[in-house]
């Protein structure tokens, strides 16, 4: 009797296991932001926010348009930077890093920026654009026993996100970005999901190695101006 | 039936409620800091470098998992933290070296060596890790993949150490790790050591058989089991290489083939006399020949040759020193110490086979690179794997921790320092392998350290002069047995007793000056256990390493410095009541709990809270078995319950009481940390950037800033600072949403340290604990909805800072620095202005914190204080420097809105122009904006040509007297508060000149531009 239970209770555990596929808790997280429909309908966000950074704020701005472009503008103190990535190319100036004037983007960091341009994230469709994904298992992020899967993306490098299985948010994703022939791996966590009124759910804070990204504004589908992703 | 669902119903409810219980994420944000240090590093078992560019290198050591870089060495990463620390073996997968190969277990046969669980697989170079099988192998001393099929691979598993095991031998896999299969088993007794494949014949496999075995007290390497093998169908079927060997019995074998010439082989052959053998035939016949004793020493340690990947006559080995041979291994020469002193027992060579100049070596004091192919070596600063044996720690401030560690001698580092503690702020103090090392409480210049085999002295700390003052024998006494890794340790009720124990205990009251023997033989003296002479099998090993039937732990009741308890390596478990002079064994007592008996007892914890309460590990691991023993007693060791937990792994080393609270403990493990916040009931594996399997050596908690100091075997010192929270979280508190701690008051400070300068050159550094103690609260959950955010209000309720919250599951830490906002500085330029950053002090007084998580408020106060007893920043001192300070943030935030004004109508006046016709009207429009520009550029700097011209404005001439001010614990000076009154007419002058000018033009002006049917931007409200 007892070795029956035994065996029932491994033959259950054994099928949990089996049954968290990437597949599984991808669109279980998908539902959870929202659900594919409502962002399959996204196709410009513009994102407004706030980076608390040593005391000072910084303000940031994110546009992207779904394949057609992204810019980022970043302003400190009154002094102003961006940077912008179409398919066919992309510009950088960041005078508070010293840069006197906008600089291309070579060709490996623009391949790697590419996704930078899906305003859905990778996840929504994420066959159909050609990335495949893998279950790692479960990993222990901030104290949170986390689904650790990992994106191989069509272009560009990998992503690790970690999923909470309770609210199956994303709470943390891990990248390593290829910049001037180094790597730097890039981690963030995400907080404050709302639900917008586009049905969608969003991060509103993402904690960054140097400082709190706080968005204060998220308009969804608005008119974006094509020329901003010009130099 | 009943009984096994209730069983079961209990069981989940247990887990249950564990999990909504402490454990290891309550820590939160309360992570251990690494303090290394790189400087001394530790035991390097094993370096595999990716051929294709020469800088990512994996590095696997002794218990400290493994290490990666990607730039050659310049810095490292751990990427294997989550599993066994213990690393034997590395391999990369020659067609895609993504794919990485670890066997855990080293194979360096010490006395301390670890135990590995099997071996893993990485296919992400070493991100994700996937354990293949192999669990009982306990040891792994080499995986071989084959050059073209790399889904073939080969691990030699040498196999258990302390006991007979099957699970021994070559194994094979022909599926890229899936499944192995046992493909040359000899006995019980005998694994295998080396396996080498042919690169031009991958069917010739050639493998080494090894015979060996520890006991606690005695080591054997050789006999009839070890021998040197030959296959040529890749394994199954295996012939002895005999012609020209010397007469069995063998000990360990370690030989290597030429990559670029495969027939040409070398090994070192462990026998009565061991030597050096050369085979040009593919190992049918060897020949001997003459060699140095370093290049045939200690081979049971030193088990690495390697053959250039491209020369087949250079012949590297790597053993207590360097040495390498241009003629194919006739003859040798040995490094050079012209790059420095090469760290002593080396263990690993990696040889990039693309440029063979480039080499990296492992030793006992971790990875040194050569780029002159071995010839001088340069030391790799950033690896933090020592291995201590034990730590100590002072009372200054910051806090010193001491300690000894495996062949690295005995160090003293500081728990923080300028800039974080570097290696140059490690200090040697001792030399052999470092034990227990004890700084003198009542002599802040004296410090007690060891090296093996109870040489113990007392040293000066300024002049490092060290004063031998072992305890000798005396007449009608046996002779001495100190363990290897002797017990130092004062007292913890009277400070002034200085103990250590042989196989009798010793005391002093005067430094060591004078010994006084206050027991008889502890031990169980059994003379069986004592033929150490002997030790090491065919080559002689006398080391003191397998010193016995000697005391190993000793303690001192924090309550009674009469009540000492002394553990031995044999079982013994005894205690005396009256400082020494009777003394009961208990060992019988805690047998009956089920600890095996003649158990080495690890450490022994006098309850600080009751006399009658002790707590005790025992490590069984070198009688074969690996289960962690902790047990407690409450009536002085006459009875005893064992605390176990499903969470423990490894033998246990170390049990530490809490010096506050009771019921919190904590466990040091070969396999992990362990606590338990309910007295031992329920444990949990400690995480928070601890590994998970770390080897936990010893615990301290310092008794003025309640850090966790772990010394591991390793990864150096870890230290969580603080661990307050954890001490005073009730069950029901834990059991809230949220929990906003209170705050002690906090003293004023800039921090412990100056800015130091120089930045740091490289080296490992480790952070230092925050300056100011951070706000801290609890969050049963991490918070995935809402904000979270600090909100701090002076007493008469203005907002002084706001901070985004962190939203950790646990204890989360805010730091709020004691400022203000910083100013709102003029915009624009050519550079940041960093008094943007910049923000005076507050004043002492009653602070609020309101904590804001989602829609909740919760709320604490805490007390500033100004820190009286600093006689260079008085309270007045202190008020003037905030007056001065805030002069100037004023002054930055008027002329801030000069400029915001001037900004917002040159704007106005760009985005009109081109709408405008009238010329007389672009005209003025035009001088209105240069006039703007002219006083703009006045208030700030606004041309940059390099890095080099630092063009001075009003805005950067009123921040080099405000940074100056408000970053200085003192008043400011007499010509700092002058110039303030002069920057203060100057601004006023900026601010009349603004007004001036639009009194001039800008009315005109838009009533022109409304005139001329173009419409202004809107009027600001006060202007």
């Amino acid at each position: 009797m007892k070795r029956l239970i035994l065996s029932f209770l491994f033959a259950a555990a054994a099928f949990s296991v089996q049954a968290q596929t990437a597949e599984e808790i991808v669109s279980k997280h998908i539902e959870a932001i929202g659900g594919a429909d409502n962002w399959r309908k996204v196709n410009s966000v513009k994102m407004e926010g706030i980076l608390q950074a040593n005391g000072a704020d910084v303000s940031v701005t994110v546009t992207v348009l779904h394949g057609k472009g992204m810019r980022q503008d970043i302003s400190v103190m009154g002094m102003n930077g961006y940077e912008f990535v179409t398919p066919t190319e992309g510009w950088s100036f960041m005078p508070f890093q010293g840069q006197q004037q906008p600089e291309p983007k070579t060709a490996e960091d623009l391949a790697e920026s590419q996704d930078k341009l899906d305003a859905q994230g990778s996840l929504i469709d994420y066959a159909k654009k050609g990335h495949t994904l893998e279950y790692l298992g479960k990993e222990d992020v901030e104290g949170t026993e986390c689904f650790k899967i990992k994106i191989i993306k069509k272009g560009g490098s990998p992503e690790t996100i970690f999923i909470d299985p309770k609210s199956f948010y994303v709470l943390q994703s891990k990248s390593t970005v290829k910049a001037n022939g180094q790597e730097v791996e890039v981690v963030t966590s995400y907080s404050n999901y709302e639900k917008l009124t586009e049905g969608i759910v969003v991060s509103k804070s993402m904690t960054l190695p140097f400082g709190e990204l706080n968005l204060t504004k998220v308009e969804i589908n608005g008119t974006v101006d094509e020329a901003i992703f010009k130099k | 039936m009943k009984s096994i669902f209730i069983a079961a119903a209990l069981f989940t409810a247990v887990s249950a409620f564990s999990q909504t219980a402490v454990n290891s994420s309550t820590f939160g944000m309360m992570e251990a800091r690494w303090l290394g240090p790189g400087t001394m590093s530790g035991r390097i078992t094993a370096i595999e470098g990716v051929a294709r560019d020469g800088k990512t290198i994996y590095v696997g050591t002794a218990g400290g998992g493994i290490w990666k870089t990607t730039n050659a060495g310049a810095s490292f990463k751990p990427v294997f933290d989550r599993y066994c620390q213990s690393i034997g073996a590395l391999a990369i997968d020659p067609k895609n070296p993504k794919i990485i190969f670890a066997g855990t277990g080293e194979s360096n046969m010490r006395n301390s060596v670890s135990i590995g669980d099997g071996i893993y697989k990485s296919t992400d170079a070493g991100e994700n890790w996937t354990k293949l099988g192999l669990d009982k192998s306990e040891h792994i001393a080499k995986i071989v993949i084959h050059p073209q099929q790399t889904d073939i691979i080969y691990v030699a598993v040498p196999g258990a150490l302390w006991s007979s095991s099957k699970d021994r031998g070559l194994y094979k896999s022909v599926n890229g790790g899936k499944t192995f299969e046992q493909i040359l088993f000899i006995s019980d007794e005998a694994g295998c050591a080396d396996v080498s494949v042919d690169p031009e014949h991958p069917d010739t496999v050639y493998a080494s058989t090894w015979e060996f075995r520890r006991k606690p007290y005695s080591f054997n390497s050789g006999g009839n089991g070890s021998g040197m093998w030959k296959s040529t169908d890749g394994g199954k079927t295996w012939r002895e290489l005999k012609n020209g060997l010397p007469a069995k019995p063998f000990g360990r074998i370690a030989f290597t083939l030429a990559p670029s010439a495969p027939q040409h082989m070398v090994a070192i052959v462990e026998a009565a006399e061991t030597g050096l053998y050369i085979s040009a035939d593919g190992g049918e016949n060897w020949k001997k020949q003459s060699a140095t004793m370093n290049v045939v020493s200690r081979p049971f340690y030193f088990s690495t040759i390697v053959i250039d990947p491209k020369d087949p006559k250079r012949v590297y080995r790597p053993a207590f020193s360097f040495a390498y041979s241009n003629d194919g291994g006739y003859s040798f020469a040995e490094a050079s110490n012209e790059g420095g002193w090469v760290h002593s027992d080396h263990h690993a060579l990696w040889i990039n086979p693309n440029n063979t100049n480039q080499m990296y070596l492992g030793t006992d004091g971790g990875v040194y690179y050569s780029l002159d192919r071995g010839a001088t070596w340069n030391f790799v600063q950033g690896l933090p794997v020592g291995q201590f044996y034990h730590a100590a720690v002072d009372d200054r401030k910051p806090y010193n921790i001491y300690g000894g560690l495996q062949d690295n001698g005995s160090w003293t580092g500081p728990s923080a320092a300028p800039g974080g503690v570097s290696n140059a702020n490690w200090k040697s103090l001792y030399g052999g392998d470092g034990f227990w090392v004890q700084p003198d409480p009542a002599d802040i210049n004296t410090v007690y350290a060891e090296y093996q085999g109870g040489n113990i002295s007392r040293i000066n700390l300024i002049s490092k002069k060290a004063v031998n003052i072992k305890p000798q024998q005396a007449p009608g006494e046996e002779k001495l047995r100190w363990n290897w890794n002797t017990p130092i340790v004062l007292g913890a009720a009277n400070k002034k007793n200085l103990y250590m124990a042989s196989q009798y205990l010793y005391k002093s009251i005067d430094q060591g000056r004078n010994w006084n023997r206050i027991s008889p033989d502890l031990t169980t003296n059994d003379k069986k256990k004592q033929e150490q002479e002997n030790s090491g099998g065919l080559s002689a090993d006398v080391t003191s390493a397998e010193n016995h039937c000697t005391i190993f732990t000793l303690a001192e009741s924090p309550l009674d410095e009469k009540l000492i308890w002394v553990g031995t390596d044999d079982g013994n478990l005894q205690y005396t009541t009256d400082g020494g002079k009777t003394w009961t064994n208990v060992a019988a007592h805690y047998a009956k709990a089920g600890i095996p008996a003649q158990t080495w007892v690890s450490s022994i914890e006098a309850s600080r809270f009751d006399r009658n309460v002790v707590y005790a590990t025992f490590d069984n691991h070198m009688y074969g078995d690996h289960k962690t023993y902790l047990a407690t007693s409450n009536d002085m060791g006459k009875t005893w319950k064992q605390l176990t937990s499903g969470e423990f792994t490894g033998f246990a080393h170390k049990i530490r009481q809490d010096l506050v609270n009771k019921d919190l403990l904590f466990l040091g493990t070969e396999m992990g940390l362990f606590a338990s916040t309910d007295g031992g009931q329920q444990w949990f594996r400690m995480k928070n950037k601890i590994p998970e399997y770390v080897l936990a050596r010893d615990i301290q908690i310092h008794p003025r800033t309640h850090d966790l100091v772990i010394a591991t075997h390793g990864r150096g010192i870890l230290i969580v600072d603080d661990i307050s929270p954890i001490r005073n979280l009730k069950k029901e508190t834990a059991e809230k949403d949220v929990v906003l701690f209170p705050m002690a008051p906090v003293t004023l400070t800039m921090g412990q340290f100056g800015d130091g300068g120089f930045p740091g050159t490289g080296g490992w550094v480790s952070g230092n604990p925050p300056a100011v103690p951070p706000i801290k609260y609890y969050l049963k959950d991490r918070v995935n909805s809402g904000e979270v955010k600090v909100d701090i209000f002076d007493a008469t309720g203005k907002l002084v800072q706001s901070i985004p919250g962190a939203k950790r599951k646990g204890v989360n830490m805010v730091s709020w620095n004691l400022s203000m906002k910083p100013p709102k500085v003029a915009s624009g330029g050519t550079k940041i202005d960093f008094s943007g950053f910049l923000a005076p002090m507050v004043l002492p007084g009653d602070y609020t914190i309101k904590l804001k998580v989602a829609d909740s408020v919760y709320t604490t106060k805490v007390k500033l204080v100004h820190d009286p007893s600093d006689k260079n920043f008085t309270l007045e001192d202190r008020k003037k420097q905030y007056k001065a300070a805030t002069d100037l943030y004023q002054l930055h935030e008027r002329l801030a809105a000069v400029v915001d004004t001037i900004n917002d109508r040159q704007k106005m006046l760009k985005e009109n122009m081109a709408k405008v016709t009238d010329s007389s009207l672009k005209k003025s429009m035009q001088s209105y904006h240069d006039e703007l520009e002219k006083l703009r550029t006045e208030c700030l700097a606004s041309k940059q040509k390099s890095l080099f011209v630092d063009e001075k404005k009003l805005r950067e001439e009123i921040t080099e007297v405000y940074s100056g001010v408000t970053g200085q614990e003192a008043a400011p000076s007499n010509l700092q508060l002058q110039r303030i009154t002069t920057l203060q007419a100057e601004v006023k002058k900026k601010e009349e000149e603004q007004k001036q000018v639009l009194k001039k033009y800008d009315v005109w002006v838009k009533d022109r531009l409304r005139q001329e049917g173009v419409t202004g931007p809107k009027e600001k409200k006060g202007f």
